[in-house]
């Protein structure tokens, strides 16, 4: 048995220990994740619309590489399971939770961005420069989805049309526009222009696109952000052509140039026997396209010369065809082309069609184009994707997640 | 981010300081003795190492020697009781008369019996009896190890106890395995066995996986195997209730070797022998995948492709002899009051390819003392340093199989080749990378015992597990892939801090009845340091640094801590010493937990019934039988911050500070909790020469977490923890073992494990998991956890065209039977053989390398099928004999292969290890009290029909869970000869 005095020092020494212990720190850590709420804050601003930017860049990048092939921009000559089917023209849902998930993240995180930068910003939002640029994040995600993808999902909500998207895109580049001239910002409003110009072409609204477009000089570019700055910020096309050549020049109409048309530069790599280097596949001819040599190589979102070809095909869906080659050829000029010639719309549509194949090379843009020329019935009609699939399906998560969707 | 002090883990540490301050030893002087005496085995009269002689109650006690002697000393003068036990053998008991000043003589026999239900184990609340026991508990001692070659600890458990699957992962020296009890009970949070090294619990997973590598290293394999003195294996919830949250997937202890009381006795082994591989790949490929082969015949692909390698080795094989070399030098003793165990190790291991190997060195001080008559204390520390050298594998594009097996589709094409025809490739340029992932292993701890009397049982551990990992990939400036070089690092620290507490009170009532009450908490501290740099275009060459490079990227930095803590209660009547009922509850707290969640209850019940102590048992034929059952539940915690919602910092615009949606987090979020319920019993007959071990159980997770994938439309890409599902596991374990012959001369006795694992998901909330979709690995309602599903050819059999259906099961991803035979012959009480088997079956394996390599004309089984399917498109008949599987598999139409038509069941028999050992005379080694010469082998044959390399081997990088066969260097054999000598 205890006894009292004992007892009494050994409970005191208890509370001392227990004291002691609750005083050492308990509480536990991982730092480097913000709570959501801590964003709200007018320093965090800036921070979170370089974020919609880079998460624009990173699906840019992956629907460049992926549009890539289910266009008639490169071949596959590797190994990625997915790049095989596309290249086939099949895209099954499943290969398409990745980009699928970019492309609606860029949207997202720039939509919802712009609410918390007028929250946070108050009346200073009108003022500030990140206000222009969210609403163009938010205008290009929705062109980059609009202009590949099968339907539109907004927020998990149901299916709608794709053109759902272009008509977003064309409020924000309004809104950005808007902005942009405000606050003096030519930069940016050429940004708006152009944008607004691509979305009001997908939308049909050719005379709209044609005017923005004329307002936007040929020498201006606006594009998405790639670095060698972390792996994150690097252009995976660039990486996947120049180290691991999944993909390839060979076997598209782009081979054909002999490496002469600086709009799609390409050469070959040679083995130490002489012989052309083969893809990553180990059968297929590698010619490596140079348009982006490194990983911190620009994607553009639009460019002036694209512009010129917007009102070229404006001029030919009205019948203009001497006006619709002047403007051609003031593009071609621009890259120190010949000029191209065409007098009838048999002659001048493929003409138009291959212009922007090569001014747009590699930029996302392609897939969208062709699925608009092979819905056509006229002379523009491109066959191309005849037999293939003409757009990115709802993923499987979405499906399967998305309670309007069944899922 | 911080988090409020948990209230449980305050809870806890206050409980402990509670049982701490309860009462201290006096220490009395009075006369002693000496006792002393041999223990043996009846009938062989084999003297017996290792066993346990000690006066209960009292802090004296002893382990036989080399020669079964052992010697008490400062044993109270009067009537003592002494007590012999060791695992496998029947607990014998006497009473001595010791005289203050003089030596008693007590020699013992122990009978071998399979099944000793006197033989304590330890669980959460301290020691037991196994017959107290109303589950399973499996134990691997010593004895069992000592002659098996066993290269780490991760091997002693392969086939040496029911319900344990141990799969290799890669043939790779020093790379960590997966160890699975009872199967996978969890979707998300890892199945990993949670690991105690002498009352500490250490890291119970991988380091990070080496990215050239795709391999990691275990920390459970630091523990050196000369160490151990056994390994208790608990295998579900209703047996690990009390060890708390992260307990449903079992609790492993391993106990080292202590001291004894005289004087020091000194152990040292020297091993040496060699890593060798035998024929890689199909057996239709002579030049085993150009691995064994890579110069002269048959390097040409099945489409004609010539192929040369002027860098291949002069031997013309990749493969070589690796050496291994190990030495172990070790010496306990002591007196009755202080004893010790010391030892010291090192190896070297190397591979059998160039430049693979694992180096490591560790010493171990166990140490015990009883500052008082009531109170033992234990100080156990051990340090392990290990440098393993990886081999570039897996599913990376500078791997040794991925590129030596495409012959000339290697991605190191080079110059210097003789014949200017053929595709010239320089795979010896896949060497020069070098990757190595060097860790330090640091435990200690300590343990008092504190036992005022014989009721009143207090154990308080405390211990500190200290991991690092240094983890780099160097590819050198000039190296072929990547001229301007590049380097990637890891460094990795990994510490967990135990306080464990337990107390138990016994009270009799009457003659028959007996309670034993128990409480005690525990609280664990886990902290992480994780931080990756990949370093790319080295300024020049030499031997790099990450500032070498002009570009550095930090692609990982997690500085985490975690803290779980939880306390419980058990309440045990015994009845007559042979009806045992036991009811516990834990409660945990852990900052994982969402809001709404406080501390979580556990609940245990468990009966235990001892027939065979009844007078009317037939006991001249099975003299013990055991009835048990338990029913429990244990659980997981989800991930340290799983519960909140975060944003991530990136950069974007060239460099500038960025935000990205990280996770979208749950507030509701709580542990999984697995409920299981397990019956069975223990047999002993004929004179203990037959021992069974059976056991039935159920596992119900329910709560069970699952990542719940949110529309993306909605922004954040990761999924979700939420608790949505249902698992379920039953099986059985079954553990035969036979004493065949029992002669002056002849001993030989078998074993046979037996398990099945039979996992099903029951409810997954409608979501189908995608654990990797390259390996068409998913976890779907209704079938095993995981199952591989995917296109099915429906007339595999047929000589036709393949049928197809999509999303069709395709088996189990893990093995579902698993068999392990083992021997043992003792000839002339010194030339034993060993041999231990295992067959794994029901399981199935991606084989990815077939899929790849089948496309390139460099899969030797699709050669004539492909030969015949081109034949057959001007005669149709050449696909004669030719079957719907075959075509299948072997097509080069993009439109038609797929990864699916290569998932292959992956049964299995490996030839675990055989040992000869000879006991040499003592008097052949000057000074030495015995030697055993040992020669051995490991892993020396599979049979199978998977047609890949291994149907172990898994790429660790790709997926924690799902396994995939992608160019995974495949396990190798051993052949070793060890020396033992004792002084």
């Amino acid at each position: 048995m205890w006894g009292t005095q004992m007892k009494a020092t050994r409970l005191a020494a208890v509370a001392a220990a227990a004291l002691a212990l609750g005083a050492c720190d308990l509480s536990v850590e991982n730092p480097g994740p913000i709570p959501d709420a801590e964003l709200n804050t007018a320093g965090a601003m800036p921070a979170l619309v370089n974020g919609m930017s880079a998460d624009l860049s990173v699906a840019v990048d992956l629907m460049a590489r992926y549009g890539s092939v289910l266009a008639d921009e490169l071949a596959h000559s590797g190994n990625y399971a997915a790049e095989g089917y596309f290249y086939r023209g099949v895209i099954p849902p499943e290969n398409v939770n990745d980009v699928w998930g970019d492309m609606q993240r860029a949207r997202w995180v720039a939509e919802h961005g712009i609410d918390r930068l007028k929250e946070v910003l108050g009346s200073g939002f009108e003022s500030s420069p990140l206000a222009i640029r969210a609403n163009l994040y938010a205008g290009y995600a929705n062109r980059l989805l609009g202009e590949n993808v099968c339907d539109a999902v907004i927020d998990g909500g149901p299916k709608q049309p794709y053109t759902e998207h272009f008509t977003r895109a064309e409020a924000y580049f309004t809104e950005a526009l808007r902005l942009a001239q405000a606050q003096g910002n030519t930069a940016l409003a050429n940004a708006a222009l152009a944008g607004r110009a691509q979305v009001r072409a997908d939308l049909g609204n050719w005379d709209g696109a044609a005017q923005d477009a004329a307002l936007v000089p040929t020498s201006y570019h606006f594009d998405a952000i790639f670095s060698t700055n972390t792996e994150r910020e690097n252009n995976t096309l660039a990486y996947e052509t120049q180290t691991r050549r999944e993909y390839t020049v060979y076997n598209t109409q782009w081979a054909q140039n002999s490496n002469k048309d600086p709009r799609v530069p390409w050469d070959t790599v040679k083995t130490s026997a002489g012989k052309i280097q083969t893809g990553q596949d180990g059968k297929t001819p590698f010619f490596r396209q140079m348009k982006y040599k490194g990983l911190d190589a620009e994607i553009p979102l639009a460019k002036g010369t694209e512009m010129l070809l917007i009102r070229a095909e404006a001029a030919l869906r009205k019948g203009d065809v001497p006006g619709a080659v002047e403007l051609i050829n003031q593009e071609r000029t621009a890259y120190g082309l010949a000029p191209a010639s065409a007098a009838t719309l048999e002659e001048a549509w493929p003409l138009l069609q291959k212009e922007r194949g090569a001014v747009t090379w590699l930029e996302a843009r392609r897939f969208g184009d062709l699925r608009r020329w092979f819905a056509a019935s006229g002379p523009e009609k491109n066959n191309f994707l005849q037999g293939r699939a003409t757009c990115v399906p709802i993923s499987d998560e979405e499906m399967h997640s998305n309670p309007n969707l069944g899922g | 981010m911080r988090f409020p002090r948990s209230p449980a883990a305050r809870a806890t540490v206050a409980a402990l300081l509670c049982l701490l301050a309860a009462g201290s030893p006096a220490a009395a002087q009075q006369a002693t003795g000496r006792v002393q005496g041999v223990v043996r085995v009846p009938g062989t009269q084999r003297p017996l190492a290792g066993a346990q002689v000690f006066v209960p109650g009292t802090g004296i006690g002893a382990l036989t020697d080399g020669a079964g002697r052992y010697a008490l000393d400062r044993v109270p003068a009067g009537s003592v009781t002494l007590r012999v036990q060791m695992l496998g053998y029947a607990q014998a008991e006497r009473t001595v008369q010791v005289a203050a000043g003089a030596t008693a003589t007590a020699d013992f026999e122990l009978e071998e019996t399979a099944v000793a239900l006197n033989e304590v184990v330890v669980t959460a609340t301290g020691e037991t009896r196994k017959r107290e026991i109303g589950n399973s508990v499996s134990a691997i001692n010593a004895q069992e190890i000592q002659r098996a070659p066993v290269r780490n600890a991760q091997d002693i458990l392969a086939g040496r106890a029911t319900g344990v699957n141990v799969l290799s992962n890669s043939g790779q020296p020093g790379a960590g395995g997966t160890i699975r009890l009872r199967g996978n009970n969890s979707v998300t949070q890892g199945n990993n066995p949670i690991i105690y090294v002498d009352g500490v619990r250490i890291y119970n997973g991988l380091t990070p996986t080496n990215v050239y590598a795709r391999q990691a290293v275990s920390p459970l394999n630091d523990i050196d195997p000369d160490d151990i003195d056994r390994i208790e294996v608990v295998k579900g919830p209703a047996a690990t209730t009390l060890y708390g949250t992260e307990a449903s997937g079992g609790v492993i202890q391993i106990f080292t070797k202590r001291g004894m009381a005289g004087a020091p006795s000194w152990t040292a082994e020297i091993s040496g022998g060699f890593n060798n591989m035998g024929h890689i790949g199909p057996k239709e490929d002579k030049t085993g995948m150009w691995l064994n082969r890579c110069r002269g015949d048959g390097l040409v692909t099945g489409t004609g492709v010539r192929f040369e390698d002027p860098t291949c080795p002069a031997s013309g094989s990749w493969l070589r002899n690796g050496p291994i070399q190990k030495y172990g030098l070790s010496v306990r003793g002591g007196t009755p009051d202080v004893t010790y165990f010391l030892s010291a190790n090192y190896g070297d291991e190397e591979g059998v390819l160039p430049t693979s190997g694992s180096k490591d060195g560790g010493f171990r001080g166990n140490f015990s003392f009883h500052p008082a008559k009531t109170v033992q204390v234990a100080l156990n520390s051990s340090y392990n340093k290990r440098n393993t050298r990886w081999i570039p594998d897996g599913n990376n594009a500078s791997g040794v199989m991925l590129n030596v097996t495409r012959g000339p589709d290697s991605n190191f094409k080079g110059s210097g080749c003789s014949d200017p025809d053929v595709v010239c490739v320089n795979n010896a340029e896949i060497f020069k990378s070098q990757s190595n992932t060097i860790t330090d292993h640091f435990i200690t701890g300590f343990t008092v015992d504190y036992l005022p009397s014989d009721r009143f049982r207090n154990k308080l551990s405390v211990g500190y597990d200290y991991n690092q990992a240094d983890i780099t990939t160097v590819l050198p400036f000039g190296f072929l892939r990547l001229p301007s070089g590049q380097m990637y690092w890891n460094g990795w620290r990994r510490t967990l801090i135990t306080v464990d507490l337990a107390s138990s009170y016994r009270l009799d009532f009457g003659r028959d009845w007996v309670s034993t009450t128990s409480a005690g908490g525990q609280l664990f501290d886990s902290r992480l340091n994780n931080t990756a740099v990949t370093a790319t275009n080295f300024s020049g060459p030499g031997k790099p640094t990450l500032i070498s490079a002009a570009l550095r990227d930090v692609t990982d930095d997690d500085r985490t801590r975690v803290i779980n803590a939880g306390f419980f209660g058990q309440e045990q009547i015994a009845w007559k010493d042979r009806l045992f009922i036991t009811a516990g509850l834990r409660v945990d707290g852990n900052s994982a937990f969402g809001e709404s969640f406080g501390l979580q209850p556990y609940p245990k019940l468990s009966a235990s019934y001892v027939l065979s102590d009844y007078d009317w048992w037939p006991k001249s034929t099975v003299e013990t039988f055991k009835l048990r059952g338990a029913v429990g539940e244990s659980g997981k915690a989800p991930g340290a911050f799983d519960a909140v919602r975060t944003w991530s910092p990136i950069a974007g615009e060239d460099g500038q500070p960025a935000f990205t949606p990280g996770q979208l987090g749950n507030p509701d979020l709580g542990p999984e909790r697995t409920r299981e319920t397990e019956v069975g019993f223990e047999a002993s007959a004929f004179g203990g020469r037959v021992g069974l071990d059976f056991t039935y159980y159920k596992q119900h997770t329910f709560d069970a977490l699952i990542a719940v994938s949110y529309p993306p439309s909605e922004g954040f890409l990761t999924n979700q923890l939420e608790n949505v599902g249902q698992l379920q596991n039953t099986g059985i374990e079954a553990r035969l073992d036979l004493q065949f012959l029992r002669r002056p001369n002849l001993e030989w006795s078998g074993h046979v494990n037996f398990s099945t694992v039979n996992s099903k998901a029951l409810d997954l909330g409608g979501q189908v998991i995608t654990l990797g979709s390259l390996a068409r690995t998913y976890v779907k309602e209704g079938y095993p956890v995981p199952g591989y599903f995917g296109k099915k050819v429906m007339n595999p059999d047929a000589i036709a065209d393949p049928i197809i259906e999509d999303d069709q099961y395709l088996g189990s991803a893990f093995p579902t039977k698993t068999i392990a035979p083992s021997t043992s012959i003792t000839l002339f009480r010194r030339l034993t053989l060993d041999a231990l088997g295992e067959w794994q079956l029901g399981g199935h394996l991606l084989n990815a390398v077939a899929y790849q390599n089948a496309n390139k004309g460099e899969w030797f089984p699709c050669v004539d099928v492909q030969k015949k399917m081109a034949a057959a498109a001007t005669d149709p008949s050449a696909l004669n004999g030719v079957t719907a599987l075959q075509r299948a598999r072997c097509t080069t139409d993009g439109t038609v292969r797929d990864y699916a038509f290569w998932v292959e069941p992956t049964d299995f028999f490996k030839m675990r290890s055989i040992s000869l050992s000879y006991d040499l005379p003592a008097n052949l080694i000057p000074g030495a009290r015995s030697a055993t010469l040992t020669i051995a082998g490991r892993n020396l044959f599979k049979i199978t029909d998977y047609t890949g390399t291994d149907p172990e081997v898994t790429d660790v990088r790709d997926y924690s869970f799902a396994r995939r066969d992608y160019y995974n260097f495949p396990t190798s054999r051993s052949f070793l000869a060890t020396l033992r000598v004792s002084f």
